[in-house]
């Protein structure tokens, strides 16, 4: 199962650039909680980072097939603790997505990210034949659907959210037909007045109008994108220096260690440290890209490029909330931004596309 | 096991593999291509729009906090300090420190000596304040409170004093309307051009020298910028800045020992009184009664307070010696004798016969000694100041040339001195009865003009310039309490000089009549008797004026007896190169002669008291400055 040989096969590479991320990650976490009263989080994130590490080092080196084998274990696990949750979970912040487990605490919608994955791959590396028709597509939609459902309940839109370009880039490369996607983006718009007028709560219904129309609230919702933007765009070419950003030490910058996680960094470390994160974050979804093109089977395909999907568009969401091109979601930043689930899962996803880059060669 | 993952190693249809890598590369294009158009928007937030955005980020973190200079003392002339700025403390509240409030406001309660109830309500209407405003508990605390507290900082941290500057009249009520007081600036005061910078909050200088002298006395503000955080809390001082300049401090002409004695004269009495230099038209005392104390202004004080003082009956925030109007009564007949010898329409050896009233246009007017006067020439008649000689010369020169006069010797005109708001009187002539009432004149009301009753109105600030400018034979000095302006700390000073407004030029022969009237009124048996001073030859005039204002051509006798009349005297002293010229007023107080002339004599006492010592004002030693 762990074969000597494999391990020297292992994409260094990618294992390199996320390991920095985190790294980066736990010094940025040090600087929005310096000064603060949690100075103790970037000692944790390091040590979600460990512990992540770990976790990322046993789903390379159980092999992804037998971990597919087992997908329905997981995946019913996963449901069974979203369930519980929304039965028995205890709200923090209105939203019953902490799972308490003594001293441990964790958010099980971020492992049923990859629970998912893993049984989203099995069901399309099994399917045969040329295409995806409806049926397959309310498989994949089913499998999907009940976890986002049970989530989205909690409620807990943003993390909802994040498993659709799962869906997506399964049903594309699954093989979709044109006239399917046309009936799937039909449907979500018909069903869109619906969801706003019975779903969305309001304090979502005011982060989309503020995002509309950002003056409309400037200290309320608005007020966050605002000081996001400052933080950035103050931050020039080389940045203000660690530890020496306005925006972040001053508090201007909300939710900073989170969400805004890169926003503190454009601002301390400019331009420049922009673009060297943004660099990272591309050889993360190079080699995930090159790691599906060179899977042995579409099962690693499938593994590599649903991680790439979770992964790349909390990226691109969290991203776009920080220059101001979207409104407040609540999506962290993967690798860098404060919270042990959303770390340890990130590298658990990764250490599955490891995996398939560690058996690509058929032996 | 439902599938065999290890059987779908190849790609059976060969097609499909194709197919499954150009999707992948299309997904991989996609994303190569957002994370480039994220590129290029830091590149633009970041490079091409920086200053814009460091600017808003340092809108955010810096502010600009306002450094408000030292108002400056006020001084009489030998430089004592009349008004000047002391420490007072508040008390303060830090709620972020607080341990239990309620052991807090045991404690305030106990050593500020308030109610628990008055504490806490305190402390709630900071509720929507940010947490490290402290509250302020009580203002301006006695020391011994302060230093109790003070010194128990330690078992009380979230307890603190604060020094705050206030402005203090260290003699009360003295002179407190020309002094004036300060407040916060009003919301109007704001609109106007004459207060821009000024903010909400701001002290300033609210009547009489604080306000004219505002500008002076307010220095200029400095500013340093402060770094706060999200909350608005201060975290650190950027090194830069300019310090507040403090006002200058403003010496006046005004002698305090003069003062004092004026003050004391006046003691329970309504009314008012100027003494000054007639060779420069610079004050020496002024006093408007009642006063009030403008220490009262400095605290925040209650709306009660505030009403009981512009309600009461008295007016005590009037200042008299330049807002009251009244008659001047028989001291205007020095005016009518200047008319009629310049005009030449009577000599000074011009008699008439007083049988004690006379008959003019077909009603019957009165002279204050029954009996009459007898023949009367001009110099006797003001010394005895009968009525029925000045009618008849009134009557002889008519409203017109009486008019003239008075204009030419200050009356119905603002005397220029350097406070707000002075009254310019009236003098009533044909064309001012038309323009006002539009009723022709009357020719009785001449009649009763000659002897200073009728529509004639005067302050006293107009008689004292009256007074001085006969003592110094014409000129008209500006009257000024500002003596000089000490620039920072005493440095440098500013001398106030006197200004001329203009002179009239008198045949000599009417001075030396005018000053042998006034000579013998007060010391040849005259009505001024009482102002009389051994070998100073004080030379001054009664008067004796109707309460209620007679309409025209009624007589004093008509009006009720309980009013009694308003005393005034005027003069000057000695007779020959005067030193100090005055005018009394003291409402209510009879006849100038019994009321007002004892006021003069006793102010005057004290100035060739003074002058005698060899006192001479400037050569004074600084008194030591206090802060």
């Amino acid at each position: 199962m762990l074969e000597r040989r494999s391990f020297l096969n292992i994409d260094w590479l990618l294992a390199f650039s996320v390991l920095t991320l985190g790294v980066v990650g736990v010094g940025m976490v040090y600087s929005a909680t310096y000064g603060g009263p949690f100075t103790d989080r970037a000692f944790k994130q390091l040590l979600y980072l460990v512990i992540g590490l770990v976790v990322m080092v046993l789903a390379m080196a159980i092999d992804y097939h037998t971990l597919a084998e087992l997908n329905v274990v997981f995946y019913g696990a996963s449901l069974l603790m979203l369930g519980y949750l929304l039965l028995f979970g205890r709200a923090i912040a209105n939203t019953r997505g902490w799972l308490e487990l003594g001293p441990v605490n964790f958010q099980p919608a971020e492992m049923t990210k990859i629970t998912t994955l893993l049984a989203l791959s099995a069901f399309l590396a099994a399917r045969r034949g040329p295409a995806l028709g409806l049926f397959n597509m309310a498989g994949i939609l089913g499998l999907v659907g009940l976890p986002v459902l049970l989530i989205a309940l909690q409620p807990d839109l943003g993390t909802a959210i994040t498993f659709l370009p799962m869906v997506a880039v399964a049903a594309f490369l699954g093989g979709i037909r044109i006239r399917t996607i046309l009936i799937l983006v039909l449907i979500p718009i018909l069903a869109l007045p619906m969801l706003w007028n019975h779903y969305l709560k309001d304090y979502q219904k005011t982060r989309i109008l503020t995002f509309l129309e950002p003056t409309r609230d400037p200290k309320g919702a608005g007020y966050q994108v605002i000081q996001s933007k400052i933080a950035v765009g103050s931050g020039g070419l080389t940045g203000k220096g660690f530890l020496e950003g306005t925006q972040g030490q001053l508090n201007f910058l909300p939710a900073q260690h989170t969400d805004f996680i890169f926003a503190l960094l454009a601002e301390e470390r400019g331009f420049v440290g922009s673009m060297v994160v943004l660099s990272l974050y591309f050889i993360v979804i190079y080699r995930c890209v090159a790691i599906a093109r060179a899977a042995r089977d579409r099962l690693g395909v499938f593994l590599a490029m649903g991680m790439l999907a979770l992964f790349s568009c909390q990226v691109l969401i969290n991203l776009a909330v920080v220059v101001g091109l979207l409104p407040t979601t609540g999506v962290p930043l993967p690798l860098m931004s404060y919270g042990g689930s959303s770390l340890i899962t990130t590298l658990a996803g990764m250490g599955l596309v490891l995996n398939v880059w560690m058996r690509r060669l058929v032996n | 096991m439902a599938w065999d993952y290890r059987n779908t190693k190849d790609f059976k249809d060969y097609y499909e593999e194709r197919r499954l890598q150009r999707r992948i590369a299309v997904v991989f294009v996609l994303l190569a291509a957002a994370l480039l158009f994220y590129l290029f928007n830091l590149w633009y937030l970041q490079v091409v729009n920086q200053e814009n955005y460091r600017r808003l980020a340092d809108n955010n973190r810096l502010r600009q906090v306002v450094l408000n200079p030292l108002r400056g003392t006020i001084m009489d002339r030998e430089r004592r300090v009349i008004v000047r700025n002391r420490i007072s403390f508040n008390v303060l509240l830090d709620r972020e420190k607080v341990t239990n409030l309620g052991v807090s406001v045991r404690t305030l309660s106990r050593v500020l000596h308030l109610a628990p109830e008055t504490i806490e309500e305190r402390i709630a209407r900071y509720r929507n304040r940010p947490r490290f405003e402290p509250v302020i508990v009580k203002e301006d605390v006695d020391l011994a409170e302060a230093a109790y507290l003070e010194s128990r900082r330690l078992e009380l941290p979230e307890i603190s004093v604060a020094i705050e500057p206030k402005r203090s009249y260290d003699e009360g009520e003295l002179a407190a309307h020309t002094l004036g007081y300060v407040g916060e600036i009003s919301e109007t005061q704001l609109g106007h051009s004459r207060y821009a910078g000024y903010q909400l909050g701001d002290v300033i200088g609210k009547a009489g020298l604080e306000r004219y002298y505002d500008a002076d006395l307010s220095g200029e503000k400095g500013w340093k910028r402060v770094i706060v955080n999200s909350l608005g809390r201060e975290m650190r001082e950027v090194p830069a800045g300019k310090r507040p300049t403090p006002g200058n401090a403003l010496r006046l002409t005004v002698d305090l020992d003069l003062q004092r004695e004026l003050e004391d004269a006046f003691v329970d009495k309504t009314g008012s009184a100027v003494f000054l230099d007639p060779d420069s038209g610079e004050i020496l005392a002024i006093i408007s009664k009642p006063a009030f104390d403008p220490n009262v202004f400095a605290r925040r004080f209650s709306a009660e307070d505030w009403n009981q003082l512009i309600q009461s009956e008295a007016h005590p925030l009037q200042n008299r010696a330049i807002q009251s109007k009244f008659a001047p009564g028989s001291v205007f007949k020095i005016v009518v004798a200047v008319a009629a010898l310049e005009s030449g329409r009577a000599t000074a050896a011009w008699t008439h016969f007083c049988p004690g009233y006379a008959y003019h246009y077909g009603r019957k007017f009165l002279c204050h000694l029954e009996g009459g006067h007898g023949t009367v020439a001009m110099v006797e008649a003001i010394k005895l100041s009968c009525n029925v000689y000045f009618y008849q010369l009134g009557r002889d020169l008519g409203i017109d040339l009486i008019s003239r006069y008075a204009h030419e010797l200050g009356f119905g005109g603002k005397t220029g001195i350097d406070l707000a708001n002075e009254e310019a009187g009236t003098v009533p002539d044909e064309d001012w009865k038309r323009r006002t009432r539009n009723e022709p004149w009357w020719p009785g009301e001449t009649i009763s003009v000659s002897i200073g009753q009728g529509a004639l109105e005067v302050t006293p600030i107009q008689m004292a310039v009256f007074a001085s400018a006969i003592a110094n034979g014409g000129v008209f000095y500006r009257p000024h309490l500002l003596k000089g302006r000490e620039i920072r700390d005493g440095v440098e000073e500013a001398e106030h000089p006197p200004e001329v407004l203009r002179q009239i030029r008198l045949k000599p022969s009417t001075w030396s009549v005018i000053r042998e009237a006034m000579w013998r009124v007060v010391n040849q048996g005259g009505t001024g008797t009482r102002a009389a001073i051994p070998g100073r030859d004080v030379c001054g005039k009664t008067g004796t004026a109707q309460v209620v204002k007679a309409s025209a051509g009624v007589k004093s006798e008509h009006l009720a007896e309980s009013i009694r009349d308003n005393a005034w005297f005027i003069g000057f002293a000695p007779r020959e190169h005067s030193r100090i010229a005055f005018a009394v007023f003291v409402e209510r107080g009879g006849h100038g002669g019994e009321a007002a002339a004892p006021i003069a004599q006793r102010v005057m006492l004290k100035f060739f008291e003074k002058l005698d010592r060899g006192k001479e004002p400037e050569q004074v030693a600084r008194a030591p400055k206090l802060p």
